[in-house]
């Protein structure tokens, strides 16, 4: 354990390092500095200038909660896969990996430091985003939805998802883009395609061997769609989930594709 | 009584290119024995398999065939690295990490902690003459200081047996110098150093046996006085011309030959011979002030010992 802890607060430091996590902050800070600036410093906001219909949140300060914090925490995860995408191949570079492998530290302790340094770095960024964002809108109309504060989980659990991917091809590969790649197009494309066809599409589709394959494809690839979306929803609205297949699929997808990426990294020359 | 430290026993490596269309046999049955308290060094050309013998040892490449153990240890499992050092070829550091960050990690990742790591520290880099440059980036290092402070990594966790590829790569006459008296204070501490290098003369100032390998076979294996001498060829000092009144027979039959001064050098098959020989010599009147025998360079002896292999493998 103290092993995985060491490798997670140097991945942290490489981070930082690298002024990823600085960034991240600036980014974070100025987004919450404007939503400051619009809340604080007007004297009166109309929370019905906002509009409730179609919404999926009783309280209209969640709305506006989740409205500003979305496109946010989406640009968030575009930019964690980003700058988050090099930690496993840096650390397999020759000279460094020798290194790291003459140590008292197994195989599985490297990659977990990593894993666990990644979802670090992704979550104080997040925490400090979303708190900031929350403590305004809250402080503003004096309603404290504490429920609010779980985006930061599911942010950061999708994030995960996505990461072990990475990490996968990280050690497949050694290098950073083809995990990028496959990163971003299950998390803009793929994800929310087999879900569109899941939930909107599928009674139109009279194939049934084309309904299996999007099946087989819908329970294996990540659901980022879902999980930032009615997941979320259901979460900051203080609501029980209502369905957790997504949650318990993306969590196999983790589970499985770090298996993977031990096991090819435990049998792996260097 | 001296122990192994590593000991190797048709250890084989068999690197495979994609789908195994082509394999490359980098270390061949390799049977080694390296005992505690000396300094042992690997010599080879390149691609002789001297990288990928230390990396089999250390669990950074697996090993296709054989076994092998480190300090009584097998080397599949990796509780034994907190006894050992390691300084690689063309190591890299995080370039972001200070020379003191760098030694906090590894040290850490050895198990140190707390005010024992932090005295370590400032050991090690006041004995590799870093002190002055903890806190600067390792990416404002040069290739010498860089050396230094992989040298200082190595030697972290007081280690039984350090590892050591061409650590003096890139270091000037001085440093070269520095790190060899480094390596012998370590010797004298009773630890092991197993070495590679390129450098053979450095080699033959420090190490206490040599191994000779290429393309992954262990040619030959001693210390350095008996890998270089040679057994047959003998120099001899004597006094005056009188060697002219030697037969012209017996001349050619020892390949007599002059040197420099009153030096001459000649070959005998036994110890039998070079016996007969001095009796000649010395019945014909010759005053013999000194003998001595024959010796190669470590590099002669390198050269022509690889130059042999390859004409085996021609035939």
């Amino acid at each position: 354990m103290k092993n995985i802890w060491i490798v997670t607060w140097f991945t942290l430091k490489e981070a930082m390092a690298r002024k990823v996590f600085i960034f991240f902050f600036i980014l974070s800070l100025l987004a919450i500095i404007i939503t400051g600036l619009i809340f604080l410093l007007s004297s009166s906001v109309d929370i019905n200038a906002f509009g409730m219909k179609n919404m999926p949140y009783d309280n209209p300060v969640t709305m506006i909660e989740m409205m500003i914090i979305s496109p946010l925490t989406s640009l968030c995860l575009l930019l964690a896969i980003f700058s988050t995408a090099s930690f496993v191949p840096i650390m397999l570079e020759k000279g460094n990996i020798d290194l790291l492998l003459s140590k008292p530290v197994s195989r599985d302790q490297l990659l977990w430091g990593k894993f666990f340094g990644g979802i670090l770095v992704v979550l104080l960024n997040i925490a400090f985003l979303v708190i900031g964002v929350w403590l305004i809108i809250s402080i503003k109309f004096s309603s404290w939805n504490f429920a609010f504060l779980n985006i930061i989980i599911t942010v950061v659990f999708t994030f995960a998802v996505l990461y072990s991917l990475m990490i996968l091809f990280g050690v497949l590969t050694k290098s950073s883009t083809p995990g990028m790649m496959v990163t971003y197009f299950v998390f803009i494309i793929l994800s929310p395609l087999l879900f569109a066809a899941k939930d909107k599409f599928y009674g139109m589709i009279a194939s049934s061997l084309v309904k299996t394959i999007i099946d087989i494809f819908y329970y294996i690839i990540p659901k980022t769609s879902e999980l930032l979306g009615t997941i979320t929803n259901d979460l900051v609205s203080g609501k029980s989930i209502e369905n957790y297949q997504p949650i318990l699929t993306s969590l196999a997808f983790l589970i499985l594709t770090m298996g993977i990426s031990i096991s090819v990294f435990r049998k792996k020359d260097f | 009584m001296s122990l192994n430290v590593i000991e190797t026993s048709g250890l084989t490596k068999v690197y495979s290119s994609s789908f195994g269309k082509r394999t490359v046999e980098a270390l061949t049955e390799l049977n080694l024995h390296v005992s505690d308290g000396m300094i042992f060094g690997l010599l080879g050309p390149n691609g002789a398999g001297k990288t990928t013998l230390i990396k089999l040892l250390l669990g950074i490449t697996f090993p296709t065939r054989g076994s092998a153990k480190i300090l009584g240890e097998d080397i599949n499992k990796y509780g034994f690295k907190n006894k050992i050092g390691y300084l690689p070829e063309n190591h890299k550091y995080p370039p972001y990490l200070t020379g003191g960050n760098v030694l906090q990690f590894f040290g850490k990742l050895s198990g140190m902690e707390g005010a024992e790591l932090d005295k370590k520290i400032d050991e090690m880099l006041q004995l590799v003459q870093l002190s002055k440059w903890k806190k600067t980036k390792v990416k404002n290092y040069s290739k010498g200081m860089m050396q230094r402070l992989g040298l200082a990594q190595a030697m972290m966790n007081n280690p039984e047996l350090i590892f050591l590829d061409e650590p003096t790569d890139g270091v000037d006459p001085i440093g070269r110098k520095e790190i060899r008296d480094i390596l012998i204070e370590l010797k004298n501490q009773g630890k092991t150093i197993f070495l590679n290098s390129h450098l053979l003369s450095e080699v033959e100032l420090i190490t206490d046996r040599v191994g000779i390998l290429n393309k992954g076979k262990l040619l030959r294996e001693g210390t350095v006085k008996e890998l270089t001498e040679k057994k047959e060829e003998y120099k001899v000092a004597i006094e005056g011309d009188s060697i002219y009144s030697l037969p012209q027979e017996f001349i050619q039959k020892i390949n007599l030959q002059k040197m420099e001064n009153d030096y001459y050098s000649f070959k005998v098959d036994s110890t039998q011979e070079l016996n007969n020989t001095l009796d000649v010599l010395r019945n014909n009147g010759i005053i013999i002030k000194e003998i001595v025998q024959q010796k190669n360079t470590l590099e002669e002896m390198f050269i022509s010992l690889i130059k042999e292999a390859e004409k085996e493998k021609v035939q």
